[in-house]
């Protein structure tokens, strides 16, 4: 019984998206797609062609993706340790910590657009080295962004315990790094899975988007701009593919490294 | 009491605002030193001796100072410094011209008609530093590629040739007025919905003048919106060289594009005759490359003074700005006429638009390079 619900389950679940998605491409393909959106082959160019520019400029887009990745990976690693701490001292100090962490959100309302600028500016002093000085820019934007999603989801993990726990912390005379090892982290893990399913995507995004404004001229979301600026839609598409590839693999590895993580966790407890 | 808890709060907050931003306050001031080093080396060697363009060239492209908006404007800069040897890279300018003005970017692109006065001139969103700075013209560089041009799609241009040419007829004729009136063309575009201060449109409307009136060698050029062969040659030559396209298929059409097939001088030419019937089509639009400013104030002047409607043409002129794809915009019928630089014509062609070009409205480049002396 509970076999067959599963597999039914990884049906819906995988099959019909997967379904979708050739549909999608076969009516792309044969232009069926290009007729229902009143578009051309020339903004929209068949898979076919984008995956021959992938082909032939492999070395040059795995350039881009580096750079880009990098960014990402960077920003989310700082952005979530630094939300984290600003959810451990907002739990320390509970009184101020919601009005504190609401301001730290607020940055989240904050568009990109407005943020990658403003950031290129500050870091001018850092290296005299455009490349250098211009990553900094583009880390600081994904830390701002990742930090926000990942301070207000910890702060709850860390906050909102499991009934008496609390009360059975105190009966045990345990001390306050005790109780937090014990029991305030691991009840904060799912949520920090939580805060990172909003924050991998958006440090994608955000790496893409500052790199518009940067100096130094590198990235997927560059050589988007670029491609589109100067009419080459096809290559422009090359690297809209690669940008959703380098996000759902991101967003892959988050889903794997939960399962794992989370199913380690409950058979602990 | 409760006036202290909420101030603690206040003092709280701000705490873990600064510690979030802790990294990159450090990192700041541990490069400061760094930094400060070598802008008094570089400004040393600056007063030792007068430099020449060459050296200046050679020295902010060493340096990787060089700066342009990239996006398809940076092929003259390419050019450039390929001819003095150098490497073609290049810094991203942004929008405005702080990174000249802050030493990051020491040889920074600059338009004559409007960053560079942007940089002189004290007026509204000025930098002020007069003559304190100087350029380095593509023109005498031999790398000038033409820019602001007239186009359309070669299937409107069949279909509609008398509309083209009532249109390059009283676009020219509104050049022509403008030119010999920048003072009221400039007031003219700055009614019509200007994006710049009048003081910066009145200055444009005077160097956009020169760049209409002037070819790449300096003479005066008396027809307007016409396509001088041997410029735009150079343009098309400099573009197969120097626009780099990722789509093979792309980058070999544009090494077989000839002058033929990204331009046609007939319908510049019998405008000019005022030979030409009843437009075919009447009501009509024109996409711009960018703002409203006096870069097109011919088209603005044409309209507000009944140039167009002489020709039995009406017109809308639709703004660009930012970025706004005025070769995809004339390519999928969105407007009917645009205004785009040759070079990025050229590339929209190669990736395989039918794109035309019917006048040649600025007969040299605008682009130059601005140094701090």
């Amino acid at each position: 019984m509970l076999h067959s619900k599963k597999v039914r389950s990884g049906v819906t679940n995988i099959g019909c998206p997967l379904l979708f998605g050739a549909a999608l491409v076969a009516s792309w393909q044969t232009g069926l797609l290009h007729k229902i959106l009143k578009t051309d082959e020339y903004i929209l160019p068949y898979p076919m062609r984008i995956i021959d520019i992938m082909k032939e400029n492999s070395d040059k887009i795995m350039l881009n993706v580096n750079a880009s990745v990098k960014v990402a990976l960077i920003g989310l690693l700082l952005g979530s340790v630094l939300g984290y701490l600003i959810a451990i001292i907002a739990t320390v100090f509970p009184k101020y910590g919601s009005g504190g962490l609401t301001i730290v959100s607020a940055f989240n309302a904050i568009p990109i657009v407005a943020l990658a600028p403003v950031f290129i500016n500050w870091t001018k002093d850092v290296s005299d080295i455009a490349e250098e000085r211009s990553m900094a820019a583009k880390i600081l934007v994904v830390t701002v962004t990742s930090m926000a999603a990942m301070s207000v989801n910890a702060y709850r993990g860390l906050t909102e315990l499991p009934p008496f726990s609390e009360d059975l912390m105190k009966t045990y005379a345990a001390g306050r790094l005790t109780e937090f090892f014990k029991l305030r982290f691991p009840n904060s893990v799912p949520y920090i899975f939580t805060a990172l399913r909003v924050s991998v995507p958006g440090s994608v995004i955000g790496a893409l988007v500052s790199e518009y404004f940067a100096e130094y001229i590198i990235g997927v979301g560059r050589q988007i701009r670029e491609n589109i600026l100067i009419a080459q839609y096809a290559t422009a598409w090359a690297y809209i593919v690669t940008a959703c590839i380098i996000g759902i693999v991101m967003y892959a590895i988050l889903m794997l490294a939960e399962s794992i993580i989370l199913k380690a966790c409950l058979h602990r407890t | 009491m409760k006036n202290l808890r909420k101030t603690m709060a206040f003092i709280a907050a701000m705490t873990m605002l600064t510690g979030a931003f802790a990294s990159c306050g450090s990192s700041e001031n541990s490069s400061e030193a760094g930094k400060s080093t070598v802008s008094e080396s570089s400004s040393s060697s600056g007063q030792t001796a007068e430099m020449s363009d060459s050296d200046r060239i050679v020295a902010a492209a060493q340096a990787g100072k060089v700066g342009n908006w990239g996006l398809g404007n940076e092929y003259e800069i390419l050019a450039l410094l390929t001819k003095y040897g150098q490497k073609t890279e290049y810094l991203s300018q942004a929008f405005d011209m702080d990174g000249f003005d802050d030493d990051s970017i020491t040889l920074a692109s600059a338009m004559t008609y409007n960053e560079l006065g942007l940089v002189k001139n004290d007026y509204e969103g000025g930098y002020g530093y007069g003559d304190t700075v100087g350029i380095i013209d593509m023109n005498n560089e031999g790398v000038a590629m033409l820019e602001d041009n007239l186009f359309c799609t070669k299937e409107f241009a069949e279909k509609n040739p008398n509309t083209v040419k009532a249109f390059i007829s009283a676009s020219m004729k509104g050049w022509e007025y403008a030119c010999e009136n920048p003072e009221e063309a400039a007031q003219i575009v700055f009614e019509a919905g200007s994006s710049v201060s009048s003081d910066h449109q009145a200055y444009m409307a005077s160097e956009v003048k020169k760049l209409v009136e002037t070819d790449t060698k300096g003479n005066t050029v008396n027809e307007y919106g016409k396509m001088d062969e041997e410029a735009m040659q150079q343009t098309l030559d400099l573009a197969k060289e120097y626009i780099s396209l990722d789509d093979s298929t792309a980058a070999s059409k544009l090494q077989t594009l000839t002058l033929d097939d990204i331009r046609d001088t007939s319908y510049w030419e019998d405008a000019s005759a005022d030979d030409f019937g009843d437009p075919e089509k009447t009501s009509v639009s024109v996409q711009l490359k960018w703002l409203p400013q006096c870069q097109f104030m011919g088209y603005y002047v044409a309209k507000a003074k009944g140039y167009y409607d002489e020709v039995g043409l009406d017109v809308d002129i639709v703004s660009g700005g930012g970025d706004i794809g005025e070769t995809t915009a004339v390519n999928n019928s969105t407007v009917d006429f645009g205004v785009t630089w040759v070079s990025n014509l050229i590339s929209a062609d190669a990736g395989g638009m039918d794109l035309l070009e019917i006048a040649q409205v600025y007969q040299r480049s605008g682009l130059v390079l601005v140094y701090k002396k």
